[in-house]
């Protein structure tokens, strides 16, 4: 089904006159705003369908507007003296036409393209292989590979070329979960569980969204999805799986001490060191924060003078998030930054 | 003639100074209050879209912080939908309607008022928490959790779920009030088939408020009780379900985009058929498109919910129907351009306004269609991309015609002529601006902006797209005060406007520029849809004798009356008598407002306000001795008879403003019901928490009770329409003691119960059912108290007694409607 919706899609417009108009509007969406995490540059086979289906919508509903402003327009300002519609016959016809036949022909393709669409990207029709649970929070995303044994946030890694299941809820108030150049998106539920398939077709970072708004800091609730090939994946895994790395020298173990005797243990897992709260997460696993590439919901790059900014003034970078300021003298500081980055 | 005007101006004119302002209720006062009040409120909204703009022109802005950005969509939102969209609609259709159907006023020229102080007190509640600083912060659509006790702890959604569940009282109120007029009161001659297409479009809308206010006002009710009073409606931890509240809210919230569009159908089609001089084309299907959009606008809901993770089969079938909406909407597109094609259009700024209207509406609905999709919303939902798809709609499909309207009617609202070149102006403007500003923001959708966001990072393709969104914006906003700076200055200096001055054909345009307060000197016999191209002008002087009796050219001194007319074919049955100025709707709207914004001070404010509330309507509907037949509302006039006798029955508009209420509570008991039956299938075991199903024998005892007081209301009802009072006075009394009965086993039955409101969700869904029940004996036992004491005094009769057969008529509805509710709550925990 997927093939033959994308292909018969792909066919209409490859055959197609407006082509170049197409391309034009791709070439803006591509070209003029590159780096968008845009849903018409689909990056995964599901993304595909939803665009192919969009670029079909697109044509004829360009077709309707074009011929009723048209209608509209050389009805408004023909001459009298023209060809009317003044039988009643005629009139009835033309709205019978216009206004009854005509849409339904399309609405129901339309109505046919999408249900077609839908069964495709549906996680129903794609058995996957990799399993991936994500619980939405106040502006951040934990994730588990539950076979795994791995617990991690913000950012979820996935071989390429290979459906992966998320399964998706919610520990507080409703997210959604939004991908745009690898799927639709799908809500984070208090109580309730959802299953999302996506898939990437080639290496990358893909940046994800929160699309429901979720309080003051819903606008920086992102995540990266990182497509890796599939031996990559498996080393990351192995990486991920790991307790955390004992401290290596002085600094290193005074920063850990910093870490369990400043209160970032109440909220903060670093899986050998400070076990996680017994009620669900209340921050992020800290295990392997040094391999993730951005921190506080992928909004700042993870370098040393964000990750020491985000410590002392986490309500500045980034107000209304729930992460209390910690006040920390200079070396305090360093230390414990330093300890964070040699958790790789 | 000087005598019949004297007559009429001295009875219909409003007293002078502050009182007269305060207890005024003619339509076109109140109609015109609304009006304003909507689009000064349009202006506060349209400032508050103007600083998001600027907050979004570039990337990591902080004009606004992260929670007053919040504060600030959602008062945009939540202001442009409940407190101007819906208000102004209403307000023209106040305005208008009379006019156009040659009625004096409306059905209930007070409870009019006293929807106007309704909306004016909750639009200054919500602008009061503005002000201080605590507006709602959880979006126009308040979802759930995120808008409950446990992650929104400050008043500002409090406000919200008092003040929107407030207004809808006023929305209700002059629905019930539109359509009893437009059924009851409209010119001799004027069937059914002959009413303009606005007055149709207000009927449809009037409607569907009445079907979709009372599920809102179910789930803010709910809302407001989880955050106050403990419940669990919508807390996942006591079997509560957030979605609950998604199904309610968009239940009414996708009719509600209707509600607002449909009127403005209404103004297209009346500003088309002046404009090319000619009746618009296909009157019939387009009632029936009107209609349809009515009804499949109801069958909608869930396509704002495609994202929560429904069945799929379901979600195809709302894409369906959601998809079959574009029909009867094309037909209504194809119907007018055969009229342009037909007719010969006069560009003038209205007809600019319908342009606008088709251009940018047209295209809202191609983007519609494919946002019902599912999959294609699956990218596009809560983007950018329906942020421009909705504004298509909404200012394309409603304001454009709105000022198209305003440019209209404001000849015969203020008595002068708008001037065509400000109005120009104003629509360019208007017209370049919105497209610069929404047209981008398709693409800023698809490029990955989510909605709602205060800021966004620098570096995603959204700078450029936002900045230019941001210029139309502003762009728009100089078009609106163009507009705005137009009426303002043509009301002034206006050239006087006659008459007619675009030569239009429906009944408004036959009185003066602006109307005299009596609206006609001749209250007009109608032959025809246009009978102003189509009927001789004989309206403008005294009518033929032999017409004079039967269409109330001049009421008995101090009565102000207006005709009667059959529901179809527009049969003169009656002279309605309306009453005249009050106190009594601001009183009974500061009661109510106490009720309702006084949960936010202290709960005991709320029977303190109920209380109060029945002191009001007391005083609203006791007799006015002076004028002992004002209270009976309707007069028989069949025969030109002086010797007048009161009517009761469907002839009265009262018995159909009761059956209207009636309607509006079977909604809200049905929402009830929909609820409880919606959290049982949710939840694991019912009753929740291993309570056992509730006792039988003393429950269906109390059902017999209050079955019997129905029948002894009946007894007593037949009695007084025999003449009998004493039987009255003995049937009010059982069913009086009756009523007391089945409340105090209520009690006892209650206080025996071993789960709470605040226990778990089954518990809150039991008690509210039960406790809403419970607050509709009580008043009525309160209003049965006050038609006993009229009893008493003797002063109903075998032919007045209008108030004892709508208090029985209110009566038996609480009766029956207990035996659903019965079943619901004893049978039913036991057969799921």
């Amino acid at each position: 089904v997927r093939e033959g919706l994308g292909s018969v899609t792909r066919s209409v417009w490859r055959s197609n006159r407006w082509q170049p108009v197409v391309a034009w509007f791709t070439a803006l969406l591509l070209s003029g705003c590159a780096g968008a995490p845009s849903a018409l540059a689909p990056r995964g086979p599901n993304a595909q369908r939803i665009a192919d289906l969009w670029w079909l919508m697109l044509a004829l509903g360009s077709a309707v507007y074009l011929v009723v402003v048209a209608l509209f327009f050389y009805g408004a300002f023909r001459r009298q003296a023209d060809a009317s519609l003044s039988t009643k016959r005629l009139t009835w016809a033309f709205i019978g036409v216009g206004g009854v036949a005509v849409p339904l022909v399309i609405l129901l393709t339309v109505l046919i393209l999408s249900a077609r669409t839908s069964g495709a990207v549906s996680a129903l029709a794609q058995p996957s292989d990799v399993q991936i649970t994500v619980i939405g929070h106040q502006y951040w995303w934990e994730i588990h590979y539950p076979d795994e044994q791995v617990i991690t946030a913000n950012e979820i890694h996935i071989p390429v070329g290979q459906p992966v299941a998320l399964t998706l809820s919610s520990q507080d108030v409703i997210h959604s979960f939004w991908v745009p150049e690898l799927h639709g998106k799908l809500d984070l539920l208090p109580g309730n569980t959802n299953t999302l398939v996506i898939e990437a077709d080639q290496p990358g970072t893909y940046r994800g969204i929160c699309a429901e708004f979720c309080g003051p800091q819903h606008a920086l609730m992102q995540l990266l999805v990182v497509a890796q090939e599939p031996t990559q994946f498996a080393a990351w895994l192995d990486a991920q799986r790991q307790l955390a790395r004992e401290p290596a020298d002085e600094t290193l173990r005074r920063g850990q001490q910093i870490f369990l005797g400043s209160g970032c243990s109440y909220c903060h897992a670093i899986q050998g060191v400070a076990p996680p709260a017994a009620n669900g997460a209340v921050g992020p696993d800290l295990t392997h924060v040094a391999s993730r590439s951005t921190i506080a919901g992928a909004v700042f790059p993870n370098n040393r003078g964000n990750l020491s900014g985000w410590i002392v003034d986490p309500q500045g970078m980034k107000p209304g998030n729930k992460m209390p300021p910690t006040r920390l003298n200079g070396p305090d500081l360093l230390a414990l930054v330093a300890y964070l980055e040699s958790l790789k | 003639v000087a005598t019949t005007l004297d007559r009429l101006e001295r009875t219909w004119s409003p007293p002078a100074g502050l009182m007269g302002w305060l207890t005024a209720v003619n339509h076109r006062t109140v109609g015109l209050r609304y009006i304003t009040t909507a689009l000064i409120l349009f202006l506060i909204a349209g400032a508050q879209a103007l600083v998001i703009r600027l907050q979004l022109a570039q990337p990591g802005l902080s004009i606004l912080s992260p929670e007053a950005y919040n504060q600030v969509f959602t008062m945009h939102g939540t202001t442009m939908m409940f407190l101007f969209a819906v208000p102004v609609m209403e307000g023209i259709g106040i305005y208008l309607v009379p006019l156009m159907i040659g009625a004096r006023d409306m059905a209930f020229p007070r409870l009019n008022a006293f929807g106007y102080w309704v909306y004016l007190i909750a639009a200054l509640t919500l602008y009061w928490s503005f002000l201080v600083g605590s507006a709602p912060d959880g979006g126009w659509f308040a979802y759930v959790p995120l808008t409950g006790p446990e992650y929104s702890q400050g008043l500002n959604i409090d406000y919200y779920v008092t003040a929107i569940t407030f207004l809808e009282i006023a929305a209700l109120v002059a629905a019930v009030e539109l359509i009893v007029t437009i059924f009851k009161l409209r010119a001799p001659g004027m069937a059914i088939h002959r009413m303009p297409l606005f007055v149709w479009a207000i009927l449809v809308m009037a409607f569907m408020i009445v079907f979709a206010m009372p599920p809102l006002m179910v789930g803010s009710v709910m809302l407001a009780l989880d955050r106050m009073v403990g419940t669990h409606f919508f807390n996942v931890a006591q079997g509560g379900d957030p979605l609950l509240w998604q199904h309610l809210f968009w239940f009414f919230g996708h009719p509600e985009v209707y509600i607002v569009l449909i009127p403005a159908l209404g103004v297209v089609s009346s500003i088309v058929a002046t404009f090319t001089r000619r009746a618009v084309i296909g009157y019939t299907p387009i009632v029936l498109s009107i209609v349809s959009i009515g009804l499949l606008s109801f069958g909608l809901w869930v396509h704002h919910m495609y994202t929560t993770g429904l069945p799929a089969l379901g979600e195809n079938f709302f894409a369906a129907a959601s998809m079959m909406i574009a029909i009867p909407s094309g037909i209504q597109i194809f119907a007018w351009i055969a009229t342009i094609w037909e007719g010969k259009p006069v560009w003038r700024t209205p007809f600019l306004f319908v342009m606008g209207f088709l251009i940018i509406f047209v295209l809202g609905g191609i983007t519609g269609v494919m946002v019902a999709s599912v999959p294609f919303d699956a990218q596009v939902h809560d983007t950018y991309f329906v942020v421009a798809h909705f504004h298509y709609v909404l200012i394309g499909g409603s304001v454009f015609p709105l000022l198209g309207g305003l440019h209209y009617w404001f000849p015969k609202a203020i008595g002068k002529l708008p001037s065509e070149r400000l109005g120009r102006w104003s629509f360019w403007l208007l017209f370049l601006g919105f497209n610069i500003a929404f047209f981008p923001m398709h693409i800023t959708g698809f490029l990955g902006m989510p909605r709602r966001v205060y800021t966004y990072l620098p570096g995603l393709g959204w700078d450029v797209l936002n900045l230019v969104s941001t210029i139309g914006a502003f762009v728009f906003a100089l078009g609106a005060l163009v507009f705005a700076y137009n009426m303002v200055r043509s009301a002034r200096h206006g050239p006087l406007a006659d008459d007619n001055p675009w030569g239009a054909g429906t009944l408004e345009w036959a009185t003066s520029s602006p109307p005299p307060p009596y609206n006609f000197r001749v209250v007009p016999e109608v032959r025809s849809r246009e009978p102003l191209w189509e009927q001789e002008r004989w309206w403008a002087s005294e009518p033929p004798a032999e017409r004079q009796a039967s269409i109330v050219a001049d009421p008995e001194a101090g009565r102000r009356e207006t005709p009667g007319t059959s529901l179809l074919d527009g049969r003169v049955m009656t002279r309605v008598v309306l009453p005249g100025p009050s106190l009594w709707p601001l009183g009974l709207a500061i009661a109510v407002a106490i009720t309702f914004i006084g949960s936010l001070i202290s709960l005991w404010l709320v029977p303190i306000g109920a209380l109060l509330t029945y002191v009001a309507i007391v005083g609203w509907t006791w007799p006015n001795r002076a004028r002992p037949q004002a209270e009976v509302n309707v007069v028989a006039a069949e025969t030109p008879d002086p010797q007048r006798e009161p009517v009761a029955g469907s002839e009265a508009p009262m018995w159909w403003g009761i059956v209207m209420l009636i309607v509006i509570e079977t909604t809200v008991f049905a929402t009830l019901i929909t609820s409880y039956f919606y959290l049982s299938n949710g939840a694991a075991e019912w009753p929740l928490g291993g309570f056992s199903p509730p006792d039988l024998l003393l429950p269906t005892i109390n059902l017999g009770v209050l079955l019997l007081s129905g029948g002894a209301m009946y007894w007593g009802d037949r009695g007084i329409h025999q003449g009998n009072q004493r039987r009255l006075i003995i049937g009010l009394l059982i069913s009086f003691a009756l009523g007391v009965v089945f409340l105090v086993l209520k009690y006892i039955e209650y206080s025996d119960n071993d789960y709470l409101w605040d226990t778990n969700a089954y518990g809150s869904v039991v008690w509210t059912i039960t406790g809403f029940h419970s607050a509709h004996v009580i008043a009525l036992l309160l209003k049965t108290l006050t038609v006993l004491v009229l009893a008493w005094q003797g002063f109903f009769t075998e032919k007045r007694n209008l108030g004892v057969e709508v208090n029985g008529f209110y009566w038996q509805f609480v009766v029956v409607v207990w035996l659903p509710l019965y079943a619901v709550l004893y049978l039913a925990p036991r057969w799921l």
